[in-house]
């Protein structure tokens, strides 16, 4: 737990001391802003069905912040170690894998998470100027940020075991991107088939429908099979991580 | 404390260090010897426990470096080769997180990352950011990051790399200020250290140890001290007659004859081993009325016993 927490606090602290942090909660408060004024104008528009925080995690402007944020956040957390050889000293000192593993993405979910902050400020700040005239559902909110930390976290360790299979961050950063966009693209199946395939097929492809859980949260429904569903993959992805990071420590 | 029994690594096609035995003694300063690509780094990545043998086995401090990796680690301070560290960390902060994973804490913490940084004399530059550092200090912090938890066992792979010959002075005083209180084992491709600093010399070739022993007994046993003579005399017949002599294996041209005096004859004498022959040089020289202005004998310097094993290695 001690050694978990001394690598947990160097590893923010390496988040902070770069650029890193500060370009990529600037590009998401700038595309999250976007997304906001997009929502606001669906409002203005007349009477709606969904409340502004659904609207706010529909635009495509939302998507685009989202994508950027994984690879931007992953691609240096082991690719570095590997290529200034620090990878030598951080295994030659008595730390476990799995504790090296967890101090890194946990460091990359808080950075992460505080991502969302200026979103949340956002809201607050409509509903200070509206005096309460826009509706910011309680519900909706925390299901849109308890959905999004679900599928952070999953992405995050998808970026973490692409760092960890390179030594070039370009290239892990090239990997995460692509297997998170792919992960998203298959659960947009459900809307270019429509109807026209059988239920069960439907069924199985909104389990990783990631618009779909969004929506379904950001209404305020709290559905566990995505719960599920991304913290799990989480755990085999940082399990996989850790096997190729001990493998080293294997290969005769 | 080092215990290695038939160490072997090979990597895709390629065998960088093939059934490597030996021992380290507590308390010993230790050489490991040998050119660059002969497997040093590759042996000390084993030990440390960083790279897994193909096979054979190594036990450090009584812990098997494959199956006990963690207690192996608590033992040894390991300065990797090009000491990498992270360069976005100041000096100081940098021992700090370094001291805080091996375990120390608090003021005992600090206490000694202070004394570490005073013997590495990386005081100076403790709130720089290693980044901007020189190779000189960057091999010194990591060199103070290896000191740190004062383990039984270190291993330095090419500690003074990178140093000015000041530098590498103060760090060979460094070094033999631990001796008796910690095992010491470093690699180097520069022989005068090891002359100067090591209890022992592993020299290693090509993956394969070719020595082991004192850098004393290894000078004096292999036939390599040398002996220069200049005469004034029939070149043909000065070689001939100094070729007789008991105790001269044969005679070699001097490395370079350019600006020579025409009169004179300059030879260099291969001598067997513990063999003295100076007196009957000049008794030859005497009776033959020859002119004698260099008489000179140099001891094997370990760079020719060196030279030599390797080229024994290469007949075999």
């Amino acid at each position: 737990m001690r050694l978990l927490w001394i690598l947990l606090k160097k590893e923010l602290r390496s988040f902070f001391v770069s650029p890193v942090a500060y370009v990529v909660l600037a590009l998401v408060m700038l595309l999250s802003g976007y997304s906001l004024r997009a929502a606001l104008s669906i409002l203005e528009r007349g009477p709606s069905e969904g409340s502004i925080v659904q609207w706010m995690f529909q635009p495509n402007w939302f998507w685009l912040s989202y994508f950027f944020a994984f690879p931007l956040l992953t691609m240096r957390l082991f690719a570095e170690e590997k290529k200034m050889g620090t990878m030598e000293t951080l295994f030659t000192v008595p730390v476990e894998t799995w504790q090296v593993v967890l101090a890194k993405f946990s460091a990359a979910l808080l950075v992460y998470g505080l991502l969302w902050l200026p979103s949340y400020l956002n809201f607050e700040l409509i509903r200070w100027i509206t005096a309460g005239q826009v509706v910011v559902p309680g519900g909706a909110l925390a299901g849109s940020y308890l959905i999004l930390a679900f599928m952070g976290a999953f992405n995050l360790a998808l970026g973490c075991l692409a760092s960890s299979l390179t030594s070039n961050q370009i290239i892990a950063a090239v990997v995460s991107f692509t297997l998170s966009l792919l992960h998203f693209l298959a659960g947009l199946f459900i809307m270019v088939l429509g109807r026209r395939v059988s239920e069960s097929f439907v069924d199985i492809i909104s389990y990783f429908a990631s618009m779909e859980h969004i929506r379904t949260f950001s209404s305020g429904l709290l559905d566990t099979r995505p719960m599920v569903y991304y913290s799990s993959l989480t755990l085999l992805l940082l399990a996989f991580t850790h096997q190729v990071l001990e493998f080293r420590r294997w290969k005769p | 404390m080092i215990n290695a029994k038939d160490l072997t690594k090979r990597y895709a096609g390629r065998t960088a260090v093939e059934s490597l035995s030996f021992r380290v003694e507590p308390g010993q300063i230790v050489g490991f010897l040998g050119p660059n690509g002969a497997g040093k780094s590759t042996t000390m990545r084993m030990l440390s426990g960083y790279l897994p043998p193909t096979s054979g086995s190594a036990s450090v401090n009584g812990f098997c470096v494959f199956s006990q990796s963690l207690e192996v680690r608590r033992s040894i301070g390991y300065m990797p080769e090009m000491a990498p560290l992270y360069t976005d960390m100041r000096a100081k902060e940098y021992l700090r997180f370094r001291a805080e994973l091996k375990g120390l804490a608090g003021a005992a913490m600090r206490r000694r990352v202070d004394e570490v940084m005073e013997q590495c004399s990386v005081q100076s530059v403790r709130r720089r950011l290693i980044g901007n550092l020189s190779k000189g200090f960057r091999q010194r912090v990591a060199l103070a990051d290896a000191l740190l938890a004062s383990p039984p066992l270190l291993i330095l792979d090419e500690p003074t790399n990178g140093l000015d010959p000041v530098q590498i002075r103060q760090v060979r005083e460094l070094l033999r200020s631990l001796r008796g209180r910690q095992t010491i084992l470093l690699s180097t491709h520069i022989l005068q250290e090891v002359e100067a600093l090591c209890d022992r010399v592993l020299m290693i070739h090509q993956g394969r140890l070719l020595a082991d022993d004192t850098p004393a007994a290894l000078t004096r046993n292999l036939r390599s001290a040398q002996l220069w003579v200049e005469l004034q005399a029939d070149e043909a017949k000065a070689r001939e007659a100094l070729a007789a002599l008991p105790g001269v294996r044969r005679i070699e041209d001097p490395p370079s004859s350019e600006g020579r005096d025409p009169d004179w004859v300059r030879l260099m004498l291969r001598l067997e081993a513990g063999q003295d022959p100076r007196s009957s040089v000049s008794e030859v020289a005497m009776r033959e009325g020859w002119a004698l202005r260099e008489l000179h004998l140099q001891p094997a310097s370990l760079e020719d016993v060196f030279v030599e094993l390797a080229s024994m290695d290469r007949a075999v």
